[in-house]
């Protein structure tokens, strides 16, 4: 049976004998080349999922916004899993009211090219999962990391890059929007008294929301890069994510995303966490 | 629901010469060249640039920096009569003599514009000086810019121009339409802006003429989708609280990718920004997917949920502006499909609605239809 049977068949037998109300996969977009969410409810409906290297979008961005409505079982590659435990961590999912079908990946194509957060992932399969689907797939050997490059520039030049790319920004909060660890009902820059970052694409305001963002991921970022391919006008925004969490794995030697049990590397304190800054 | 007819736009713009038929010449690549550079004497020339993998209108001082080849800009020309942030006017806190107007833009030329894009500035000029009421700030840009389109000859596989009134070689809202011949152009020109610029150029002969129409024809044939407005428009009308808008929505992220993309999306809010005294009253654009969009100040929000934010976008694409302006405010241009992170097509939306709200209203006829007979 091939994978996408056996994640049909066990769809139908989750939503009708399981107490499954939703299964959160893919099924195939109307544009070639392309994958799209799908939310299935009836057990009739079960044979639009799909899986293969279309399949780019976090599903686990999802659970917040569909958990009230019953048991929920999701499709999860290795960095949708790692983000259904940052979600577990944060207390934004309850475990018992999840399903997790795991599906190992290859990394996911864009336009037929490898996407670029998938060239240094290091959990191609599951790290957490209630079944597989399908077997699991061969470790990769991991890309060198795009941030060395960026990190051989000179502070001067980091900016000037840096500036280039958020200066296309156009606010849409795609990146926002696509991120599971996005699940703030008020966003920072969604209030207007106080305004706490400018509404103008000017660089700085552009600047200000992209270099607050990305403190708000530090430690809680899976580098699932759903940012970066949802960000409309191309920004490399998972430099920023790659950063933190590189920063925060050599402080804390912390990692997002990868057991359930450990508070998220900022929530938590330890006598020994590294605290030269303080003077 | 009486729809609006479509009110002339009120601007001074170059007057539309439909009722005469202006001479169609033809300009060479080099000529086209020399053009650009005197436009550039004395105006702000855009055009698409290759940036990244794509092209984004840019300022031009020669025809060599543009990218006439791809099939359209990122982000449509509405940027360019209306920035996405642009400053009102300065002013000094507490000093009411003390505020500054803004400088009138300089006259600008938009070389490369689509049919697609000019027809969805054709849109916003209804918005913006149709009903009496008129957008200064978008009028003065208006007035001072000349649209000078590109024919679509291999359109994407998500532009579906043709299924909401558009045409790959429309010249709506267009000033001059320019018909890549390869080596020439074939210059129609469509106001009298257009045909000053043109008008010393040798005529086109009928060979050229043929194989323009060509090209054209070759790209309408191209485009297969098609979507029954009229009939969308009047289930819509009906359609407020039909279930299927929960299943639609729920892939949507609710970003606002869609809306900034869009050649029609025209939201603005205004904000005041103030520092030691000084300050500026700049506009942004805004979009009805965001929450503080429909945020009222006593904290209620009409349009709270994700559902309805998504339904407001198709409804006002293909009825709201219908009821206001008579026509739907979707030109196909096929961004939103090619932007949405989530992968959403208004095509299939637009089919599912037609098909969903078809059945519905198919049942509530039959029951209408009962009781009159009971």
């Amino acid at each position: 049976m091939s994978r996408e049977d056996q994640l049909r068949r066990r769809a139908k037998e989750l939503l009708t004998k399981e107490g499954v109300v939703m299964v959160i996969g893919y099924r195939a977009g109307k544009r070639p080349g392309t994958a799209t969410p799908a939310f299935v409810t009836r057990p009739e409906d079960a044979d639009v999922l799909i899986f293969d290297d279309r399949c780019g979008t976090n599903l686990a961005a999802y659970l917040p916004r569909v958990k009230h409505r019953g048991k929920i079982a999701i499709v999860a590659k290795g960095c949708d899993s790692r983000s259904v435990v940052a979600l577990l961590k944060e207390k934004q999912v309850d475990r018992g009211g999840l399903v997790i079908l795991g599906v190992g990946c290859d990394g996911v194509k864009e336009q037929g090219r490898l996407s670029d957060s998938c060239t240094t992932c290091i959990h191609p399969n599951p790290v957490i999962c209630d079944e597989m689907i399908g077997e699991k797939v061969a470790e990769r050997t991991p890309a060198p990391d795009p941030l060395d490059d960026f990190e051989r520039l000179s502070p001067d030049e980091r900016w000037q890059a840096l500036m280039t790319d958020v200066s296309r920004c156009i606010r849409c909060y795609a990146c926002r929007q696509v991120c599971p660890n996005c699940y703030c009902p008020t966003c920072f820059v969604d209030t207007n008294s106080p305004q706490w970052v400018g509404k103008t694409t000017a660089g700085s305001d552009n600047m200000m929301f992209h270099l607050m963002r990305a403190m708000h991921m530090a430690g809680r970022c899976v580098e699932c890069g759903s940012c970066s391919r949802g960000c409309p006008m191309g920004i490399d925004l998972m430099r920023f994510n790659r950063k933190v969490a590189k920063v925060v794995k050599e402080r804390f030697g912390a990692v997002a995303g990868l057991n359930p049990e450990e508070l998220p590397a900022l929530a938590a304190f330890d006598p020994s966490d590294k605290q030269e800054f303080i003077r | 629901m009486q729809t609006v007819a479509p009110t002339p736009s009120g601007l001074a713009l170059g007057v539309r010469r439909s009722e005469l038929l202006l001479t169609q010449r033809i300009i060479t690549s080099a000529a086209l060249d020399k053009l650009v550079a005197v436009w550039a004497k004395s105006a702000a020339v855009y055009a698409p640039v290759k940036v990244k993998g794509w092209t984004e209108y840019r300022r031009i001082s020669s025809l060599a920096e543009a990218d006439l080849t791809q099939v359209n800009a990122k982000l449509s020309a509405r940027g360019l009569l209306f920035p996405q942030s642009e400053t009102m006017f300065r002013f000094e806190t507490g000093r009411p003599d003390k505020v500054e107007e803004t400088a009138t833009p300089e006259a600008q030329v938009v070389l490369g514009v689509r049919p697609c894009d000019a027809a969805g500035i054709a849109v916003l000029d209804k918005f913006f000086s149709g009903q009496g009421e008129t957008d200064t700030y978008y009028r003065r840009r208006r007035e001072k810019t000349t649209l000078v389109g590109l024919p679509c000859s291999t359109p994407d596989e998500t532009c579906f121009c043709t299924a909401v009134g558009g045409a790959p070689a429309g010249t709506r809202g267009l000033d001059l339409l320019l018909t890549d011949l390869g080596g020439s152009y074939v210059a129609e020109p469509l106001t009298e802006r257009g045909e000053a610029v043109v008008k010393e150029l040798p005529e086109a002969t009928a060979a050229e003429l043929t194989k323009k129409k060509e090209t054209s024809d070759k790209a309408t044939a191209a485009i297969t989708q098609r979507i029954d407005t009229a009939r969308l428009k009047e289930l819509l009308d009906s359609g407020n609280s039909h279930p299927v808008w929960g299943d639609l929505s729920l892939a949507c992220v609710n970003c606002g990718a869609c809306t900034f993309v869009c050649p029609t999306c025209h939201c603005f809010d205004i904000v005041d920004e103030t520092r030691k005294g000084r300050g500026a009253r700049l506009r942004v654009w805004d979009t009805c997917q965001f929450c503080l969009y429909s945020q009222h100040a006593s904290g209620h929000n009409p349009r709270q949920t994700a559902v309805s934010r998504f339904r407001n976008r198709a409804m006002d694409k293909f009825k709201y502006t219908v009821d206001m302006i008579g026509e739907v405010s979707c030109v196909g241009c096929g961004r939103c499909i090619r932007e949405c992170p989530a992968g959403i097509d208004i095509r299939e939306t637009v089919d599912v609605l037609l098909k969903q709200l078809s059945k519905s209203d198919a049942m509530q006829t039959a029951e209408c239809k009962m009781q009159k007979a009971k």
